[in-house]
């Protein structure tokens, strides 16, 4: 394909996915707005106004310890999420040929995934202390399982037909990894990659919050002890957005790069 | 002498489906393969292109490199139609400019436009799909190619141009192939040999030379061959079942 045409195919693609952010932002609208209404029926002390939340949003920013703490938040859930998506994949990929091992792990998921993440933080600040380590740890523990499965069904349900075709031509393990095998196994991954970046988020506000390590979740704890209702709120529309942006700026673009394929079956009026 | 099968035998789960199986590729030969559904005919087309292990006997061959044409297209769907049709030379280290000329040229020979090339699988017909799985086996300029009832799902009109288009291919680049179908009269139109397997669990073969040159044959000769065939012991089987599966 030439230059020209690959950019504008990449426009367009970009166009789509702008204009696709509309309907998300109506969805959105439509959530502010009922809570509005449960601001005009409770008052400002136990549900301030989106407004005045936006406005608290934009004093945080502007303060001077913020940064600092949702660095330190952002490090420590890249670092929960890099670990559980990197260990739970690979070794969920490695299960997946194995049906020994898939059988042998499928129950201690399901003992894991049981376990509530507050019980691990709690395990996590014994081991750890204070630290970012057990927000760390935290994340990895509740976040792991999911990868796992992802990469475990991917693998489990590759289509051996195609492999087949593959050896035919002469194809090694890793080639057929490689070619057939991984495009498949992106549509189980992303699922569970996208609900592990979540957690992470969440898990690792709650973990500071609870062992009192700094980080967003420790600035909500300050802003607990002191009633800042305002403040509380706008730090939890910021946990949100951080959220949002991992998901929508970071691994939705990458999702549909991987998996153009799916949508050129579909008819214009069908695609996102 | 391609490839011979000597005294090959499979099971599965304990059940003998072939014994004893004696079968050779000469240079240059194209062998149809024929039985009623059930018999193996598939299980011997994937010992023979080495997909699975036979259980006894062995298989010999004498060539570089094979290339199978599947049922079913078995297309990768996330690749376009142009990188499916170089899968086969991508895996056997071909670089992107020789690939490139490749499947534009085994593209053109099967009927697909260039237009189609940058078109993933699902954006295909099923014909068209099909032609891109038979460019992808001729890519590799194969000295062996295995077909498994590779016409089974395509229209009449479609089936018949393809047909023509191995024939052609097959006499042009002199490689030998293995077809397995159950259709006798596009056995009689393709190939040099027949081999019938028997549905029975020994495998017990018939072997028949076709007159003429597969190509040359008028469709009057197919018809009378396939007409007199209809009636031989030999051939009984394949249309009982034939039979037995339209009721």
């Amino acid at each position: 394909m030439k230059p020209i045409a690959r950019s504008l195919v990449f426009g367009g693609w970009i166009g789509r996915y702008l204009w696709s952010a509309w309907a998300g932002a109506a969805g959105l609208c439509c959530l502010a707005a009922a809570w509005q209404a449960g601001h005009e029926f409770y008052g400002s002390f136990i549900l301030p106004s989106p407004l005045e939340t936006l406005r608290a949003v934009g004093d945080l920013v502007a303060g001077q310890t913020f940064a600092m703490a949702a660095r330190e938040t952002a490090e420590r859930s890249l670092a929960g999420f890099v670990l559980a998506v990197g260990i739970g994949t690979s070794a969920g990929v490695i299960a997946g040929y194995s049906f020994a091992a898939m059988r042998l792990t499928r129950p201690i998921v399901t003992v894991i995934l049981g376990v509530p993440p507050i019980a691990w933080i709690v395990l996590a600040l014994i081991w750890f202390g204070s630290t970012g380590g057990s927000a760390v740890m935290t994340v990895v523990v509740a976040a792991l399982p999911i990868s796992f499965v992802g990469g475990l069904e991917g693998v489990a349900t590759r289509d051996r037909a195609l492999d087949a075709m593959a050896r035919s031509f002469g194809a090694g393990a890793w080639m057929r990894f490689r070619t057939v095998t991984a495009p498949h196994l992106v549509s189980y991954l992303f699922p569970a990659w996208i609900t592990t970046a979540g957690t992470a988020w969440k898990v690792t506000v709650m973990a500071e919050l609870l062992s009192n390590s700094g980080g967003i979740g420790g600035e909500l704890a300050t802003a607990r002890s002191l009633f800042d209702i305002p403040q509380v709120m706008a730090l939890i529309v910021v946990v949100i957005a951080f959220a949002l942006i991992t998901e929508y700026v970071l691994l939705h673009p990458l999702r549909d790069r991987l998996e153009r394929w799916r949508d050129a079956g579909l008819r214009w009026g069908v695609k996102r | 002498m391609k490839l011979a099968l000597e005294g090959v035998g499979h099971a599965f789960l304990g059940r003998a489906v072939f014994d004893r199986l004696d079968l050779s590729l000469d240079a240059g030969e194209v062998v149809a393969l024929l039985g009623p559904s059930g018999c193996g005919k598939t299980t011997v087309l994937q010992i023979a292109a080495g997909l699975i292990e036979p259980l006894r006997g062995r298989v010999r061959r004498a060539y570089r490199q094979h290339a199978v044409v599947f049922q079913e297209p078995r297309l990768l769907p996330w690749m376009t139609t142009r990188d499916n049709i170089g899968y086969g030379l991508r895996i056997a280290g071909a670089n992107s400019a020789r690939r490139e000329a490749a499947v534009e040229r085994r593209a053109q020979e099967v009927g697909l436009h260039v237009r189609d090339l940058d078109k993933y699988p699902v954006e295909l017909s099923g014909g068209m799909r099909q032609r891109a799985a038979v460019a992808r086996a001729l890519a590799v300029n194969p000295d062996v190619v295995f077909f498994d009832e590779p016409f089974t799902a395509v229209d009449v009109g479609l089936k018949r141009a393809l047909q023509d288009l191995v024939i052609a291919t097959a006499a042009r680049e002199k490689f030998c192939a293995l077809f397995v179908t159950h259709d006798l009269s596009e056995a009689v139109r393709i190939a040099h040999r027949l081999v019938v397997l028997s549905s029975d669990a020994d495998g017990l073969i018939a072997s028949r030379a076709i007159e003429g040159a597969p190509g040359k044959r008028s469709d009057r000769a197919v018809f009378e061959m396939v007409e007199s065939w209809s009636r031989d012991p030999a051939f009984r089987e394949l249309f009982d079942s034939e039979r037995e599966r339209a009721a």
